[in-house]
């Protein structure tokens, strides 16, 4: 079974996400800031992390560069509550960004296609040195 | 009387006269007086060597006709052009009979019998002679010769006195001078006139003394030399004629200079026009005044047509076969060449017009220096006052646009809550519905859920559309160097790091790949924080500016530009708000334009961020991504 982290300051958004998402047959652990990820990615990596961006305390782009700079190149979703962030080149370090929105089609869409990707580096490798 | 005392007493009386005035052909006739009175003698000539002709010219004597007066005699002619050139004292009491006597009719020396000739010792072989005639024949003693080559001697010191006096005097007259045209200067903030009033100071009898002047500033970016004023008769003619009006215009130098300034008449001479059609580029070993910029000191030419420098063309075009060059140099930076002539009355440069020169050229420096600083702070504020105001309009627009975003913001996660929630009760009815069989009650919930999300889904695309429209700052990118815009604006800022004393440290990545920026909008970026960091820099100091390319997150290259200040930095609680669009701490104007180059930098895909370390000063990072963002960001 697949795992996904689910990382949102709302804990209303956090609870959607986990209902919708083991509805569809994944294995879904959340984390409300980037200091809960770290701790749990200590303990377990998973197949991908749903980030959001907009957090109190550190930010999920700056969350993303220090999992990218620490733990390898876990595949990342960013998401935003709106587009303004498609324009900055950081994000662009993550797999896919997805604007948030009640309608959760687009982002089941994007994590089925990303863990159908072809793979260049397995998923949950966090050996920086594989780059 | 006896002989001892005689002399003594002569002596005691030419001390003096020699101490009682400065004022030399005073105190020769009063020496002569002396000498009239206290030896027994019927006539007593003093003569002195004259500097420009080398002759010895009567300066002062008694019992000698009047027609002596012009007598000019040449070293070694005759008993007293012997005594010069020997230095030595020759007692003769038959003078006729010498074989070195030469006849001199204006003195009518037939009647003097005797003579005594002493010099006037100096290093170099005689500054003059002193001679005595007695019309009865008689031996001068050896006590008379030794009195008169004591005061010879005294006459020597008097000479010296009076050349000292002479060059003081002269000093004092170009002090006075300098002073002058340092007001003149001061009277005008134009350039013309100033530089004007420096050349016409170089040409005038009074002060420098040339025929011509020609003055060349040196562009500060093309590196050419180009003619801007020329002061000078165009011809011979007109050479007279300016010389002779000058010359009545003695006394009120100032006045004169800072009048005819205004008048701007220069700009009629032919020769003024030659000199404005005259450019240059400096090249090492081509021409001349390349390379009086390039040595930065002063050559005296004197054989033109032979010297390597310089083109037959231009010895042609000036005229002469003499002429000299100064360099104009403020702040160890050469601003430009002066170039004077003596092409009328073809004197000599001397060395001494050439220090003359050098002075009058600190001042010629001194005035392009402020125009120069003074011109380049009126573009520079006008430049920066427009880019200021632009960020202005842009910030307060931003700030409304950001307001907007904020509670955009705060609506849309509830709004996801509350729409993803409906539709998963939605789905929940239907599964309901599939267990329980149709219901009516179920189908009602169903509707009402189906109506959540349905206006959840209205207000989120209402507040997409909002966003977009006040998404401002649309950028238009063109491939472009970072550094040049860097340098750019760094020029901008030039006088004002000048002014304010700070010392600025560059280090420009080179060959670093183009970006695609919107130039102008990258330039009021860096506006922003070049200003920001001299308001912090009061005191002086450093600012220090760094481009270079790095990696980000291991995946992303990107390029950053560094803005280091000393200025201290800024208080926590300042420093917290600093992208904040509505706080400032000026109390005019908005904020620090840090929330408006965010958003430019934003929408070029990049970032910034600041680095605040109190006591130290503050650093600003721009991050600009280097490649596109890759096609699944694309709209």
């Amino acid at each position: 079974m697949k795992t996904i982290l689910v990382v949102d300051d709302e804990q209303n958004i956090r609870f959607l996400y986990k209902e919708e998402l083991e509805d569809d047959g994944y294995q879904v652990t959340v984390a409300s800031n980037g200091e809960e990820t770290f701790k749990i990615l200590d303990k377990q990596i998973p197949d991908l992390i749903i980030l959001d961006i907009k957090m109190p305390g550190m930010d999920g782009i700056e969350v993303m560069r220090k999992i990218k700079d620490e733990k390898g190149d876990i595949p990342i979703i960013l998401c935003s509550a709106y587009g303004q962030y498609k324009q900055d080149f950081r994000v662009w370090a993550s797999d896919a960004y997805v604007v948030k929105s009640a309608d959760l089609r687009e982002l089941k869409l994007t994590i089925k296609e990303i863990f159908n990707r072809p793979k260049v580096n397995g998923p949950g490798q966090n050996d920086p040195s594989n780059y | 009387m006896t002989e001892s005392s005689l002399g003594l007493e002569t002596l005691q009386e030419v001390t003096l006269i020699a101490n009682s005035t400065l004022d030399l052909d005073e105190t020769l006739e009063k020496i002569i007086q002396v000498i009239a009175n206290k030896m027994h003698i019927d006539a007593c000539a003093i003569y002195l060597v004259n500097e420009s002709d080398g002759l010895l010219h009567l300066k002062a004597a008694k019992g000698l006709p009047e027609k002596a007066r012009h007598i000019n005699l040449q070293i070694g002619q005759g008993v007293t052009g012997w005594v010069a050139q020997h230095g030595t004292s020759l007692a003769l009491s038959e003078a006729m009979q010498d074989p070195r006597f030469v006849y001199f009719p204006e003195i009518e020396e037939e009647k003097f019998n005797s003579m005594l000739s002493v010099p006037i010792p100096a290093d170099c072989p005689t500054l003059g002679v002193i001679n005595v005639h007695s019309i009865p024949r008689r031996m001068f003693s050896l006590e008379e010769t030794r009195v008169l080559e004591t005061i010879a001697g005294q006459v020597t010191g008097c000479l010296r006195n009076a050349i000292q006096f002479h060059q003081n005097q002269m000093t004092l007259k170009e002090i006075q001078i300098l002073y002058d045209i340092s007001l003149a200067v001061q009277s005008t903030l134009k350039l013309e006139h100033g530089l004007w009033i420096i050349l016409s100071a170089i040409t005038m009898g009074e002060a420098g003394g040339f025929n011509r002047a020609m003055l060349f500033t040196l562009g500060e970016k093309n590196q050419q030399l180009q003619g801007i004023m020329g002061l000078g008769p165009d011809s011979h003619e007109d050479a007279v004629r300016i010389w002779t009006e000058l010359d009545k215009k003695k006394g009120n130098l100032l006045q004169w200079v800072i009048n005819e300034a205004q008048r701007d008449l220069h700009r009629d001479s032919q020769f003024h026009n030659f000199v404005c059609g005259l450019n240059y580029s400096v090249i090492p070993n081509d021409n001349i005044l390349s390379e009086t910029v390039l040595q930065k000191k002063p050559f005296n030419i004197t054989k033109a047509r032979e010297h390597p420098l310089v083109s037959q063309e231009f010895a042609d075009a000036l005229g002469v076969d003499s002429f000299a060059t100064v360099p104009l140099i403020a702040h160890e930076e050469v601003l430009g060449v002066i170039l004077v002539d003596n092409r009328y009355d073809q004197k000599p440069i001397t060395e001494e017009n050439l220090r003359f020169l050098a002075r009058f050229t600190v001042y010629a420096s001194w005035v392009i220096e402020n125009s120069r600083l003074f011109s380049k702070l009126l573009d520079t504020n006008r430049e920066l006052l427009s880019m200021k105001e632009q960020l202005v309009q842009a910030e307060r627009l931003s700030a409304l646009g950001e307001m907007a975003a904020e509670v955009a913001h705060e609506i849309k996660n509830p709004l996801v809550s509350i729409g993803g929630f409906a539709r998963r009760l939605k789905d929940k009815m239907a599964d309901l519905s599939q267990k329980w069989g149709d219901n009516e009650d179920l189908k009602s919930a169903a509707n009402y859920s189906d109506i959540i999300s349905g206006e959840v889904e209205r207000l989120e695309r209402l507040l997409k559309n909002t966003l977009i429209y006040s998404k401002s700052g649309a950028i238009e990118t063109e491939e472009c160097q970072l550094n040049k815009l860097v340098e750019e604006v760094l020029y901008l800022f030039k006088a004002g790091l000048y002014e304010k004393n700070i010392n600025l440290i560059t280090s420009l990545e080179a060959d670093l790949p183009l970006l695609n920026l919107d130039q102008q909008k990258i330039k009021q970026v860096l506006i922003n924080l070049f200003y920001n960091a001299l308001e912090s820099l009061t005191l002086g100091g450093l600012l220090k500016v760094e481009t270079f390319q790095e990696d980000y997150a291991q995946k992303q290259k990107m390029i950053t530009v560094r803005v280091e200040d000393s200025g201290g930095g800024v208080p926590q609680e300042v420093f917290e708000n600093i992208f904040n669009p509505f706080f400032t701490t000026k109390h005019t104007g908005t904020g620090l334009g840090l929330s408006i180059c965010r958003k430019i930098i934003e929408n070029h895909g990049g970032t910034i961020r600041v680095e605040n370390q109190l006591g130290k000063g503050v650093t600003v990072y721009l991050h600009l991504p280097l490649q596109n963002s890759p096609d699944y960001y694309k709209n």
